[in-house]
């Protein structure tokens, strides 16, 4: 098992800097515009964009950028490695996102800096939508693919057809309307003045602030794992062993719970490693209709403006977060199927 | 849009009943006094509150309502009221100039201190000039507009490392500042009112950049506030410590929120010019624009700074009784326009310019961007406050209810070379699928399929390039792109005088690969060459533009706009205007007093009145 992950963490390296470089080339061939002269606003003159193409090293070869922003991320020593991990956010020199390589062109901030403050709500988005789709497609699945053809089961699927066509922007905008701006019975989307990092979002999850955001998330993603696990569990009901073990006299309750759902939930965890992982990367849709200052939102603004380290950063962390993601579930697979095993 | 959707007038003299320093006056009625200020932003401020950086209207605001105050300033009021007029605010009186033009001597009121940790330091003359020489510095002033102030004798000298100082500035007592120009400019105390020039504190070290030594990328989140409020914590910052260890102020959270309270060394008896009515003002950064227009409805929001009202909500609030109140439309200084590159055919024959002004529907494209509610139908190149309504009425090419004369643009098609045989219908193949770029966000691409349909009788086909509005800008301004017509382009003024409208956009000094002179207006023959083009003249309007800018403020410099404005209508014709835009505001029932900030085009925060809001 400690070969293997060190094998999958030296793979999980060059995944890193393969979507680096990738990300790179992207920016460098797109036709979208200089950054430094974006900077530099409407108004200005040849020496200003030059000032700040100097600024941004936008004026040096670009293998030397690249490498740039490759040393950037690479773990650096810091100078003062107390202070860099004491400090919220973390500050210094390196050892991610090093500051002077992955510095905003848009909004003059450190990279890193404006990542840790938006992990807490995307993880507190994501990991609150997961339990509650989880909660939901889990038991509705396995109802619908135990009473095959029963009232429950096509009400589950009707459930599961409206959920899986539905745009979620639609659905998020027609929750907020309904239960914040004429019932009143939810707060409306934002995350109050204050309500910062971890403590912060937790504050604003027990407030009810993440629920309409949840809901819209997980219904989705309920909806989509219902019919998963329903598919799944049919499939396995039909395995040779689970004849067997009808066959030796255990009761249907226990072939199911104890046999059938074992094999019916290993896809689950796979998809579910990369659902999240997906998530934390950022949700755009839900994030921006909700007001709620995650990932997904930083994201797509820096792409909109060109913002090249922002890109970068939010594109590593993405990577990263659905690599260990991926490495999570490979390993939760040892302990879900026992024919797993890892050397 | 522009660059920025600011804006400031011309300098009248302060009378006895004038706002500013000579007769302070306590604004802030105690019955309007109190609160805090709930508002929203989608996206934060351009450069974190950097004043050498941030050019943007929403952060002049900021600065102006609020953290930063300078030698002159504006009261946050609508033209009419004189908002586009500056008055002394941290200076003491009018400025003197000298009889040749070109030093113009402020003095500063005296004992002005700064705004917590630094309020044991008295503004003085010396931090006017640190401020000037970060805007000089190129690592500091990325995105900033040190352009204003590159007339200032020795200040390039100075950013290009060639001085030690910039010679034109002297402080020859800690209350008198002297600034020494290159050539006489007339609005000078509008170039001083810009968030770029407010002081900066010195440090206890004796930095050269003060407080924002070792702050190049970043003095925004360490500012020193000089206004009526401050970020919330400011207090806590410590500028002995090495600037690497500094900590950032804890009321600006870069993409989340802003929280303002009363700066305590803030002297109201020193300043008419602002209300300072709410006690605390919060900011939240981020959100969908209709949900916040929503919230605003709600009473949750009392204001959003940078949203677009619904449609469906200015419709709502203009006709219910019940909401008239709360809903504020004013000119905002901007226009939006179609531009000709006079170089490339047929746009090189003045006729076809004036054709095209003739068959467009400037009202129906009005009315794709959401009716009357956006703005005045345009019919010149200037703002109208500009030139104080001199050309309110005017407009070459009127049309009835501003749709377009197919009759008059033939007429006017028929002298144009194109049109050999003089029917009004260009018969030249360059009349076919001609190069536009335009916008491709709404309502850009119906109104651009409105022109075409409006540009068929004249014999004009378009091939219209729908682009993300910052490449369709890069494209438009960029003089190798070799289009012909550049289709939303938007300009709003960086303060009140003319200069911010006709050199950017008309002279020399605006083109490629400065910015923003689309039609290519004064290029020369060997720049066109260069660019790649066959026609070799242009009109120029650099003469013109120079006269203006000498002149002092006043009537003869607003005639000196108008005039040019008329020229370039008649004589030029480098544009469709077709819109000036108006700022429209909804406000919750919370807030019981709204000004409008011309100089800013926005809503002037500090004036919003929430007495009874309990954070």
């Amino acid at each position: 098992m400690g070969k293997y992950l060190v094998r999958r963490a030296l793979f999980m390296i060059l995944v890193i800097v393969i979507v680096s470089f990738l990300t790179f080339l992207i920016f460098v061939k797109l036709p979208a515009g200089d950054p430094a002269r974006r900077a530099v606003g409407r108004t200005t003159n040849p020496e200003e964009i030059e000032n700040a193409r100097r600024a941004f090293g936008l004026d040096k070869p670009l293998h030397v950028q690249y490498w740039r922003f490759l040393k950037g991320f690479i773990p650096w020593p810091p100078s003062d490695p107390v202070l860099m991990l004491l400090s919220e956010p973390p500050r210094g020199d390196g050892l991610w996102l090093n500051e002077d390589v992955y510095f905003s062109y848009g909004g003059f901030i450190p990279v890193r800096e404006e990542l840790a403050r938006r992990i807490p709500i995307t993880g507190t988005l994501a990991i609150g939508a997961a339990v509650i789709w989880l909660l939901l497609g889990i038991p509705i699945g396995i109802l619908s693919g135990v009473r095959r053809r029963s009232v429950a089961d096509r009400a589950a699927m009707i459930f599961a057809i409206v959920g899986v066509s539905m745009p979620i922007f639609w659905l998020a905008q027609l929750l907020l309307y309904g239960f914040w701006f004429k019932l009143d019975l939810l707060p409306a989307s934002g995350i109050p003045i204050g309500y910062n990092g971890w403590g912060g979002a937790l504050r604003a999850a027990l407030e009810g602030r993440f629920i309409l955001p949840w809901v819209s998330l997980a219904y989705i993603n309920a909806a989509f794992y219902a019919r998963m696990v329903r598919g799944n569990l049919i499939e396995t009901m039909n395995e040779d062993y689970i004849r067997t073990a009808r066959a030796k006299g255990l009761s249907e309750r226990r072939v199911i719970y104890k046999h059938g759902l074992r094999g019916a939930l290993t896809p689950v965890v796979t998809m579910l490693g990369l659902d999240v992982g997906l998530l934390l990367g950022g949700a755009f849709i839900t994030e921006t209709v909700f007001g709620l200052p995650g990932i997904g939102q930083l994201a797509v603004q820096s792409i909109s403006t060109n913002d090249f380290p922002m890109v970068m950063g939010v594109t590593i962390l993405g990577a990263f977060i659905i690599a260990v993601a991926n490495l999570v579930v490979d390993v939760a697979y040892a302990f879900v199927d026992p024919r797993v095993r890892y050397t | 849009m522009a660059v920025v959707t600011v804006l400031g007038l011309v300098g009248a003299a302060c009378g006895g009943d004038e706002p500013g320093v000579d007769e302070p006056t306590d604004t802030a009625a105690p019955e309007l006094s109190g609160g805090t200020l709930n508002m929203a932003m989608l996206a934060d401020v351009t450069a974190a509150f950097d004043p050498q950086k941030e050019y943007y209207s929403v952060t002049w605001e900021y600065y102006r309502c609020c953290l930063l105050r300078n030698l002159m300033s504006y009261e946050g009021v609508p033209t009419d009221e004189g908002g586009a007029e500056i008055h002394p605010d941290l200076a003491s009186g009018e400025p003197t100039i000298s009889e040749d033009g070109l030093t113009t001597t402020f003095q500063i009121k005296p004992g002005l201190m700064y705004a917590p940790p630094k309020d044991d330091t008295e503004i003085t003359a010396q931090d006017f000039i640190r401020a000037m020489e970060r805007e000089a510095n190129p690592k500091a002033n990325v995105g900033g507009y040190s352009f204003y102030y590159s007339v200032i004798e020795g200040f390039d000298d100075f950013g290009a490392g060639d001085a030690d100082t910039i010679s034109g500035l002297a402080a020859p007592d800690t209350h008198t500042l002297e600034i020494t120009t290159t050539t006489p400019i007339g609005d000078i105390g509008y170039r001083f009112a810009m968030g770029a020039a407010s002081p900066i504190p010195p440090d206890d070290e004796g930095e050269r950049m003060g407080v924002a030594e070792g702050h190049d990328r970043n003095y925004g989140r360490f500012l020193v506030a000089t206004g009526p409020y401050m970020f919330e914590g400011s207090e806590t910052m410590d500028f002995s410590a090495a600037p690497k260890d500094q900590t950032e102020v804890p009321g600006y959270i870069p993409g989340r929120q802003i929280v303002l309270v009363r700066n305590p060394s803030y002297d109201p008896a020193s300043d008419g010019l602002r209300d300072a009515f709410p006690d605390r003002i919060e900011v939240r950064i981020g959100g969908d624009n209709d949900d916040l227009y929503n919230q605003v409805e709600q009473g949750v929001l009392d204001f959003v700074v940078d949203g677009a009202v619904p449609a469906e909500k200015i419709r709502e609030y203009q006709t219910n009784p019940d909401l008239q109140d709360r809903i504020n439309v004013y000119p905002s200084d901007a226009i939006r326009y179609v531009s000709f590159n006079l170089a490339v055919p047929p746009f090189d024959d003045i006729n076809v310019r004036k054709a095209v002004n003739w068959a467009f529907d400037k009202q129906g494209w009005r009315q794709l961007r959401g009716g009357p509610s956006t703005g005045e139908l345009a019919g010149h190149t200037f703002v109208n406050s500009l030139q104080d309504n001199i050309l309110a009425d005017y407009d070459p090419y009127q049309t009835p209810n501003g749709s377009g004369d197919i009759e008059q643009a033939q007429a006017a098609m028929a002298e144009s070379v194109y049109d050999t045989d003089g029917d009004g219908v260009c018969d030249d193949p360059v009349c076919q699928n001609i190069l536009t770029v335009s916008d491709r966000e709404d309502p850009y691409p119906e109104q651009t399929a409105l022109m075409s349909q409006n540009l068929e009788p004249l014999g004009l086909t378009l091939d219209v390039k729908q682009l993300e509005r910052g490449t369709m800008y890069n494209q438009c301004n960029d003089a190798n792109s070799q289009h012909a017509i550049c289709a939303a382009p938007g300009w709003g003024k960086d303060y009140a005088d003319g200069v911010t409208f006709g050199e950017p956009l008309f002279t020399s000094s605006g083109l490629w690969e400065s910015c923003c002179n689309y039609s290519l207006v004064g290029a020369s023959a060997d720049q066109l060459s260069g660019w790649g083009y066959d026609v070799t003249e242009i009109p120029s309007v650099d003469e013109k533009v120079e006269e203006c800018s000498a002149l002092e403020p006043g009537d003869e410099r607003f005639q000196c706009w108008a005039e040019l404005d008329q020229q370039i209508m008649e004589e030029v014709v480098p544009w469709v205007p077709y819109l000036f835009d108006n700022s429209v505001d909804i406000l919750s029932e919370n807030i019981v007093n709204y000004s409008f900030d011309q100089f800013a085009g926005l809503a002037a925060f500090d004036s919003m009145a929430v007495p009874g809001n309990t954070s």
